[in-house]
């Protein structure tokens, strides 16, 4: 771990809200890890989530795929619990907030515009995302958007670390390996749905993490209805997977098999 | 940081055979690489060159036009032809016995049997060895009965159905149905239709289809979701199912069940022949094939006919010199090496077949190794291997230019290859059936006996092969049974037969209980699939964007369902199958020469530079990057093993039962048997320092050793019932004094190790083999809900949860795309009542861990006599179980350098005492 370090829980005068949370210090920053898979950053008193693909389900169902409801009133209310938890000014959320066209249903809509009447201090940001450039941005939510980066030193917060535009011209770097991005920052990222395979006595799980490295981080993926993509973090990488209940780590790198 | 494993289940054992090897099979027609067009019958093959380009030309084609599903397209102009009429009756048959006796042939009397049956609109069941004229016997049949049955309209000009498991099969059936026609006077066009007809040939079909059809389940299921099937299918006068008995115990058998029940409604004479090889229980083989429940008590029964001809088959072992004393198959066999390769020296052409793919790797690699000089005359083959080099090698073996064929289960069916003299099974052969049927991939030369030699890989597999030789001279041969009322094959019938002109409630009802699968299908489950389709889920129009098949209001249709929607047409018609294969990686050169598919999980496994065998060579990965992994020839002659799983058949009842009576003579002191004779030293030190399993005994043995408390249970139920019995063993135990187990298993026993002692007789006595609650203690003991999972994978794909996408509509497809498992999870949290979860767990249970042979081992040991060992040492059958557990933590080196101590150890005490 180099810039990532486990910090004590004391930060900045915010209350930590539950024990659950885990403080870390990421490029000199402190941001607090949340077990609802969102980060919040007392700084800016921003609650960071990436990848929350509203509307998926419905997308699914639209095309004749029968998934059952209940995603959408999940993901709200664990928003809603990080917003009571943490005074927010402002909800970033980096990237595909949204599913697809087909999902933006009446019904999700309607839903989105009572929620959002919940919240009407909230300012709300989205670096847009791969769904969000095809689905488009619902209204209803009164939000800014932010074409590709969003530069708020010492963050550079981005969808894909891959974007062509934050990337040098060594194409296919390994992922969080990529040496010379374009523009300075630490980049903070989704896009992955990062999970971490854990394997003990024969048990296996499999969980989301955040995953901070030396340039570089990922959120986990905020959706209720999302999957996951395992990584393998290398030396220098402080994984934190997370249950519902709590935010654990950093593993330690050799716990870690692909 | 290296990416790996995208939300996948890693490695789910194949379907239901067990056997991940077998077919190519069809996974509807959504294959996207369409086969060279050899199309219509032709003969002719196309030069490996010119197929690569019409490939290549008929994916641009597809990319360009989107998805093929077979609807029209610039259809070819019809073939001017007379209208198909058939000789009568009469004038067949003796045109039968004149083809036939121009060949020097003679029709036997099991053939005119088939062919009298068929004639008085008899079904059946024609079950004999290969190569025994059962095509004849049924295409006769077939002919028979169509020359009887009167063609009403043109379109209707289907007459004959030949339904084949294998896609790779269908164009040599079509080629060998169409050989005697112009000698009968038949002016029939035999067609093929699989995933791999070409959309021009498709398209033709859609406007005319020939006068018979060579095709599979999942097409001939494709055919019935076209909203004219009813007029184009129901002259169809005579459906024969090829290899029925791959298809009875599956759900691919279940969906041809389904479809057969649909084609009986719309023609209650229509004559149904099975072909079968040598099975178990043929009465319930052929009432899956034609029910009785459903059949009219006025028309004729069905029968059951046997090919008469009793093909001589040798079943015997290459024996060793000597047999070790403490059995290990750690090294695959390859200690038999040069006798095997005596064994090849001696015939013209050899089938060698292993059990899994690993292992047909690794024998090919040592048969080169020490025969440089038979490079070219030597191949492999087995389902990873690219198309192209599978069909040089089956080319090879039907010219007879190939000296012996490494093989897997990829080739147990398909045309018969002449040249075939021997037979050799490297390891055990799990099964009876399984045996015989490799056994008759020989011998087809006139004159010739079919004979299967098994290759013992470690000592006791040498009791196997006897045991098998005395239970198929028995006719104690395996059974399959039909999976019963699956409800993920049910909702995608429905939606099937919603486009194919739509259904009312009550009718489709009564014709998905005539199929013996569906025979005893509740209300509840039937009013469940119902709304699932229609609805989404039980809750009664909780989703309005959800439209999959829809009900008519009012009008004249009412009360019909049908689907609306194309694009969920479309995509239905693509996802039609029961089949889920692990998604397939291309394994490629750098300089882009591909050598076949892997599972993505196998890959997945691997890091660049890791060395693995794959096609005969040893690779090293350099990199994966869509979907294809990129491989160099490997210069450094380091080992490397490729571990697939799957393959791991558990040894069948039959073929374990025989075991044991041979062990029981063993035990009054008879060696009937060479293999036995020569297993006597081991056999011997059994006994003294234990006892012999034998049919009359449960015998357990404990030993205490630095490891700890060893109890070894020999069963006798094969893998899978063991991994249940272990757990449940081990949690019953726990339940009384809290204690962690380690555990093992093979096909006869299991074991379990603590670090402290367990009074056994004091469990057995307190009911350790209790079946009262069985399901609910084996639920409690494992982690069935991860098991559950993973059966879900295929539930979902079939169900139509999963839609696996197609070319040209990529952008659609990524938007639907979500994992079983992340599928399964969502459903377990908002809908947790689903059937489709249910289900996942019954067939975790049946399918994973043997249920029902799980349950009837249990009451079988109960009624044996108990008998517990107290040993000093490993005894021949616990010291594999032994290998077992360590090979779980150890790499291959250590585990070899540690057993060769073990053995040595135990040598010099079996040489003391």
């Amino acid at each position: 771990m180099n810039d990532a370090q486990a910090g004590s829980p004391s930060v900045a005068g915010f209350a930590m809200g539950s024990a659950t949370d885990t403080a870390i210090t990421v490029a000199g920053e402190t941001l607090v890890l949340l077990p609802e898979r969102a980060a919040w950053w007392p700084r800016a008193r921003t609650l960071l989530v990436a990848d929350v693909h509203l509307g998926k389900s419905a997308t699914f169902r639209r095309h004749g795929l029968p998934v059952p409801a209940g995603s959408t009133d999940e993901n709200l209310g664990r928003l809603d619990a990080c917003l009571q938890r943490y005074p927010a000014r402002r909800l970033l959320c980096l990237g595909d907030l949204t599913h697809a066209a087909a999902g933006h249903t009446d019904r999700l809509l309607a839903r989105l515009a009572a929620w959002r009447g919940q919240h009407p201090g909230l300012a709300i940001e989205l670096v847009r995302g791969n769904h969000d450039r095809h689905a488009g941005v619902p209204a209803t939510l009164q939000l800014q958007v932010h074409d590709d980066v969003l530069a708020e030193p010492p963050f550079l917060f981005c969808h894909d670390l891959h974007e062509p535009q934050l990337r040098a011209p060594q194409l296919h770097a390994p992922l969080l390996r990529d040496p010379a991005p374009t523009r300075d920052g630490y980049r903070l990222a989704g896009h992955v749905h990062p999970g971490v395979l854990l394997e003990a006595h024969g048990d296996k799980l499999r969980l989301p993490c955040f995953l901070f490295g030396e340039r570089e981080g990922l959120l986990p993926a905020f959706g209720a209805f999302t999957g996951l993509h395992v990584v393998s973090p290398g030396n220098g990488d402080a994984c934190y997977p997370v249950t519902p209940e709590r935010v654990f780590g950093p593993l330690p790198v050799q716990g870690v098999r692909p | 940081m290296r990416t790996a494993d995208r939300d996948r289940q890693a490695n789910s054992p194949p379907a239901s055979t067990g056997d991940d090897e077998r077919s190519q099979p069809d996974r509807a027609e959504t294959s996207n690489d369409v086969e060279g067009r050899e199309g219509w019958l032709g003969p002719v093959r196309a030069s490996s060159l010119t197929k690569q380009i019409r490939r290549a030309r008929a994916r641009m084609r597809k990319a360009e036009t989107g998805a093929d599903t077979g609807e029209e397209k610039a259809p070819r102009p019809r073939r001017k032809r007379a209208s198909g009429r058939l000789p009568d009756a009469a004038a067949l048959r003796a045109g039968f016995d004149a083809w036939f006796d121009a060949r020097g042939w003679r029709v036997f009397d099991f053939q005119r049997d088939v062919w009298a049956h068929a004639e008085a609109g008899r079904s059946g069941l024609l079950h004999a060895t290969t190569g025994a004229g059962k095509t004849w016997a049924a295409w006769g049949a077939a002919l028979l009965r169509a020359s009887l049955h009167a063609r009403d309209t043109d379109t209707a000009s289907l007459r004959v159905l030949w339904i084949t498991p294998m896609r790779a099969l269908a164009q040599d059936t079509a080629r060998a149905l169409t050989e005697p026609l112009a000698a009968l006077g038949i002016d029939w066009e035999v067609g093929i239709r699989t995933g791999d007809t070409s959309s021009a040939d498709r398209a033709r079909q859609r406007t005319r289809l020939p006068d018979a059809l060579v095709t599979t389940p999942e097409s001939l299921s494709l055919l019935l979701s076209y909203p004219d099937a009813r007029e184009r299918l129901s002259g169809v006068a005579a459906i024969v199912v090829d290899e029925w008995h791959e298809l009875l115990g599956n759900k691919r058998g279940v969906q041809a069940q389904l479809a057969l029940a649909r084609l009986r409604r719309w023609n209650p004479g229509l004559v149904v022949w099975g072909l079968s090889a040598t099975l178990g229980d043929l009465p319930h083989a052929l009432d899956v094939l034609v029910p009785t429940h459903a059949t009219p008590a006025s028309g004729p029964s069905p029968v059951i006919v046997r090919g008469e001809i009793a093909k001589p088959v040798v079943i015997d072992s290459l024996l060793p010199a000597s047999a070790e004393r403490f059995p290990w198959a750690g090294h695959l066999g390859l200690n038999m090496l040069g006798p095997v390769i005596a064994e090849l020296e001696q015939s013209r052409s050899t089938l060698v077949f292993t059990n899994t793919r690993a292992q047909s790797e690794q024998w090919y690699q040592a048969l080169l190794a020490a025969r440089p000089d038979w490079a070219g005359l030597i191949a492999l083959h087995h389902g990873s291997l690219d198309g192209e080099l599978r069909e040089w090698v089956e080319r090879g073996l039907k010219e007879g230019s190939l000296l012996a064929v490494v093989c897997t289960s990829s080739l147990d069916l398909g045309v018969d290859f002449l040249p075939v003299e021997r037979v050799l099974q490297i390891g055990s052969p799990k099964g009876v059936a399984r045996l015989l049927q490799r056994a008759g991939r020989s011998g087809h030369a006139p004159g010739r006996v079919s004979r299967v030699t098994c290759v013992p890989a470690q000592g006791l597999e040498l009791l196997e092969a006897a045991a098998a030789r005395r239970a198929a001279l028995a006719g104690h041969i395996e059974a399959r049974h039909s999976p019963r009322a699956p409800l993920d094959v049910l909702v995608q019938h429905l939606v099937t037969i919603a486009l194919g002109g739509g259904f009312r409630d009550q009718d489709l009802l009564a014709e998905v209980r005539s199929s013996h699968a569906y025979r005893e299908l509740g209300d509840e489950d039937w009013q469940w699939a119902l709304s699932f389709v229609v609805y989404g889920g039980a809750a009664l129009g909780a989703y309005p964007e959800y439209h999959r098949v829809v009900v008519d209001a009012d009008g004249e249709h009412a009360g019909i369902h049908r689907v609306a929607d194309d694009g969920i047409a479309r995509r239905h018609r693509l996802s039609i199958g029961t089949i889920t294969a692990d998604s397939a990686m291309t394994v490629s050169f750098l300089g882009g020469s591909r050598l076949g598919t892997v599972e993505e999980s196998f890959i997945a496994r691997l890091k660049p530079g890791d060395f693995f065998l794959f096609g005969g060579r040893l690779l090293e990965l350099v990199r994966v990057r869509d979907m294809t992994a990129y491989v160099r020839a490997a210069r450094a002659n380091r080992p490397a093993v490729p571990r697939w799983q799957g393959g791991r058949m558990p040894l069948s009842s039959e073929l374990a039962q025989s075991v044991l009576d041979l062990l029981d003579e063993v035990a009054d002191g008879r060696d009937a048997e060479p293999e036995t004779r020569l297993l006597r030293p081991l056999l011997d030190l059994q006994a003294r320092w234990s006892a012999l399993p034998g049919s009359d005994r449960f015998l357990v043995e404990t030993l205490q050793s630095r490891e700890g408390h060893h109890a070894f249970f020999f069963a006798f139920a094969g893998r899978q019932a063991h991994t249940g019995m272990a757990a449940l063993f081990a949690w019953r135990i726990a339940r009384q004094t809290p204690r962690t187990f380690s555990m093992s298993f093979n096909d006869y026993g299991f074991e379990l190790l603590s670090d402290a002692p367990v009074d056994w007789h004091a469990a057995f006595a307190a009911g350790l083999l209790d079946t009262d609650a069985l399901e609910a203690d084996i639920l409690a003991s494992l982690n069935a809900g991860e098991l559950a999972r993973r059966k879900f994978r295929e539930i979902a794909r079939v169900a139509g949860l999963v839609f696996q996408g197609f070319p040209g509509a990529m952008k659609v497809a990524r938007q639907l795309q979500a994992s079983s498992g992340l599928l399964f999870d969502v459903f377990t949290r908002y809908d947790p009542d689903n059937r489709l979860l249910r289900q996942a767990q019954e067939e975790a249970l049946a399918q994973e861990l043997d249920m029902d042979r799980l349950r009837h081992a249990m009451q079988a040991l109960q009624q044996r006599r108990l008998d517990i060992r107290a040993t000093h040492h490993a005894t021949p059958f616990a010291f594999p179980l032994m290998i077992e557990r360590l090979r779980e933590r150890l790499s291959t080196e250590k585990l070899a350098d540690r057993v060769a101590r073990m053995v040595t150890a135990l040598e010099k005490a079996a040489d003391r005492r």
